[in-house]
């Protein structure tokens, strides 16, 4: 295992997708500190911004205050990254596999547009939880997120495939433009669930707030739920008993878009 | 007195290059065919006219440069903000400075129509220029904006008034609807107004796009507007034979943003199966759409750049100027062409004056009260010449009329970067 310990929290934002497991699991300790990190136009080494003990894994810990510290677990295809603070913009996008835990709150695009892996997040996201950047139009496409404290904006935007759960409160354009793919979400959601959707799941367990553009359907209790709960009882996420029970209002849409989504509102 | 015929005006977006601007010596005495925004512009030129200083005190430009120089020479996340206000050289010019000292370079666009950019990225924009919209245009929706008042001449140079080539009787063969929230002075110009709910808009575009395709709604009303008011405006929309639908801050800037602008964009594209329909943001400040172009040619991406890492970096939220000076990260501003103190909001306004900022412009404003370092430029579109682009992408040259005691933005930059460079060159 590496271990990494914050020295010091800068205002500067810091660039650091060397912080990986692909780029740690064959770096001896010297070569590890002297990993470039991005200090806005300056050039720092990891040494001199990280206490570091370890070499050649790719299981990496890390602790302090990394709020300031962007793009830890860019694009990481294996391995495993824990960290105990709070973390910065861009945590683990573009992941194809390994795992995340971080016990604290991570800031926006946390695994946007990632493609395999899985993120545990203790406490509360940014925006775009699993989402996209400008332009992008075919987002996360599999892997997993789960955030047990509250999310901001546009979870899972434009989503292909996986699985997003929110045990908090969401905020507006959840599952917006959803192309495919299952979001979960526990706590109260914003305005526009939903927007635009193609098809894809959005399971609710409070009431949600529909568009227009979407239409009642029926009130059922889907076994393919009873998948869903057994995998987050795996994960150590209890599941109240009524909503083992259902039924659940399932609604469809978006109809100005696809509107093969599915919005399925646990009925109290 | 002299005229000077074809001037350009550079202040609200819709850049007349029909003023007639009359000088006496280095005085501007009158201004013809300009609008309210434009005559003032011009027949203000020596008003508050900006003072050289570093730290509060009277210097020499020459000394102004150095101080510059020195500050963005020793910074490591510096941000270079505004370029509304000027012409394309100087721009580029700003763009060039960014790339030497690792900037961040963002432009009005973020606090403006930032969200309308993010949209048209994602789903793309059936448009057109004014001159076309001028010519075939028989239908104008107005959502979420105030032409009267932000634009003035809009209506009479190309979307109400103006005979064009195929509506020959001009205002008699169109037709002009207003949607907004609350009726505005525009609403004058308009044959019919739509009065929505505030924050509804999404709704009520989405509701549209569903109708278009032929859905029923389980619904009556959608964002205040009955579903009859929205099918009948469908169909006008339908069958007119050129329908321009033209938007501004009511969508940009009310919940949902840059969706609200997708959804209207997906509108006019669905509205292409039926007959022409074009979308155009109303957009302002200048020569705004002059550094989106010049950016996007530079850098690839139209605002909020960071070239830092030496390769440009685009992420609004991350590298426009609102958040990088709330999160207290750039540790030096170079705030040129625009009053980003007076717009922004507080906590990223109280960062510029807790870090070394640098002020170029030709007038005082709220953002020179508070900077390090104030370098008066010649202002441009009246004592510099150069380039600009219209809302709609045209480019036009822009004339100077009058002299100015203070050297150009252009010519402000190309100084800074020279001393910057050699800054640099030495610390190696």
């Amino acid at each position: 295992m590496i271990l990494l310990k914050l020295k010091e929290k800068y205002d500067i934002p810091i660039e650091a997708e060397v912080i990986s497991p692909d780029i740690f699991f064959d770096k001896t300790h010297t070569e590890l500190c002297g990993l470039p990190l991005y200090y806005g136009n300056k050039e720092k080494k990891l040494g001199e911004v990280f206490e570091v003990e370890g070499e050649k894994s790719d299981q990496i810990y890390l602790e302090g205050d990394l709020s300031k510290i962007k793009k830890i677990g860019f694009g990481m295809s294996r391995g495993k990254i824990s960290i105990k603070g709070n973390v910065g913009l861009h945590l683990g996008a573009f992941m194809k596999g390994g795992e995340i835990f971080v016990e604290g709150d991570v800031d926006s695009w946390v695994g946007a547009e990632m493609t395999g892996g899985f993120i545990r997040i203790k406490g509360n996201a940014g925006n775009r939880v699993g989402g996209i950047y400008r332009g992008t139009t075919v987002g996360m496409n599999r892997g997993t997120i789960i955030v047990e404290g509250n999310a901001g904006y546009e979870v899972g935007s434009f989503m292909r495939r996986g699985l997003i759960v929110i045990l908090g409160n969401v905020g507006d354009f959840t599952g917006s433009y959803m192309i495919a793919g299952t979001i979960f979400v526990f706590g109260t959601l914003g305005a526009r669930t939903g927007a635009g959707m193609r098809r894809g799941t959005i399971v609710t367990f409070n009431p949600v707030s529909l568009l227009p553009t979407f239409k009642y359907d029926t009130t059922y209790t889907p076994d393919f739920l009873r998948v869903y709960f057994h995998f987050l009882k795996k994960q150590g996420i209890s599941i109240k008993e009524e909503y083992l029970k259902g039924p659940y209002r399932r609604y469809h849409g978006d109809i100005s878009e696809l509107g093969k989504g599915e919005i399925l509102e646990f009925a109290a | 007195m002299e005229k000077i015929s074809d001037v350009t005006c550079l202040f609200c977006g819709v850049t007349c290059d029909d003023l007639e601007v009359f000088v006496e010596g280095d005085t501007i005495k009158e201004v013809k065919n300009a609008c309210i925004l434009g005559k003032a512009t011009f027949m203000n030129h020596k008003a508050d006219v900006a003072i050289p200083r570093i730290k509060g005190k009277e210097t020499s430009i020459e000394a102004c440069i150095e101080a510059s120089a020195e500050i963005l020479s020793q910074s490591h996340f510096p941000l270079i903000y505004g370029l509304a206000s000027t012409e394309c050289n100087a721009q580029r010019k700003a763009i060039e400075l960014a790339d030497l000292i690792g900037a961040s370079i963002d432009t009005t666009s973020s606090v403006c129509h930032s969200p309308s950019l993010q949209a048209i990225q994602t789903v793309g924009d059936s448009t057109c220029t004014l001159g076309e919209i001028k010519n075939r245009a028989d239908l104008l929706v107005f959502w979420g904006c105030n032409p009267a008042e932000a634009h003035p001449r809009h209506f009479t140079r190309y979307s109400v008034t103006p005979k064009g080539y195929f509506v020959p009787r001009g205002k008699k063969d169109r037709q002009v609807i207003l949607v907004d929230v609350r009726k505005t002075p525009s609403a004058k110009a308009a044959d019919q107004f739509i009065q929505i709910r505030p924050g509804s808009d999404y709704e009520v575009l989405t509701a549209m796009r569903a109708l278009l395709k032929g859905e029923e709604l389980e619904v009556e009303e959608v964002g205040g507007v009955p579903i009859s008011t929205l099918k009948s405006l469908l169909e006008k929309l339908k069958t007119c034979k050129f329908g321009s639908i033209h938007w501004g801050m009511g969508l940009t800037m009310s919940r949902g943003k840059h969706m609200n602008v997708m959804a209207l964009l997906l509108l006019a594209r669905d509205l292409n199966r039926f007959t022409k329909v074009v979308a155009s943001p109303m957009r302002g400040h200048g020569n705004v759409v002059g550094i989106a172009t010049v950016l996007t040619w530079q850098t690839g991406y139209p605002f909020a750049v960071n070239l830092s890492r030496g390769f440009p970096q685009y992420n609004p939220g991350e590298f426009s100027s609102v958040d990088l000076l709330a999160r207290r990260e750039a540790d030096a501003a170079l705030i040129i062409a625009a009053d980003a103190f007076a717009n922004f909001p507080r906590a990223a306004a109280e960062h510029l004056s807790r870090i070394p900022t640098i002020a170029i412009d030709a007038k005082e404003s709220m953002t020179t009260k508070i900077a390090t370092v104030v370098i008066p430029t010649a202002q441009a579109g009246i004592s510099a010449p150069g380039l600009a682009y219209r809302m709609d992408h045209i480019p036009i040259p822009v004339k100077k009329v009058v002299d100015s005691p203070y050297p150009s933005d252009q010519e402000v930059l190309k100084r800074i970067i020279e001393k910057v460079r050699s800054k640099l060159q030495n610390r190696v």
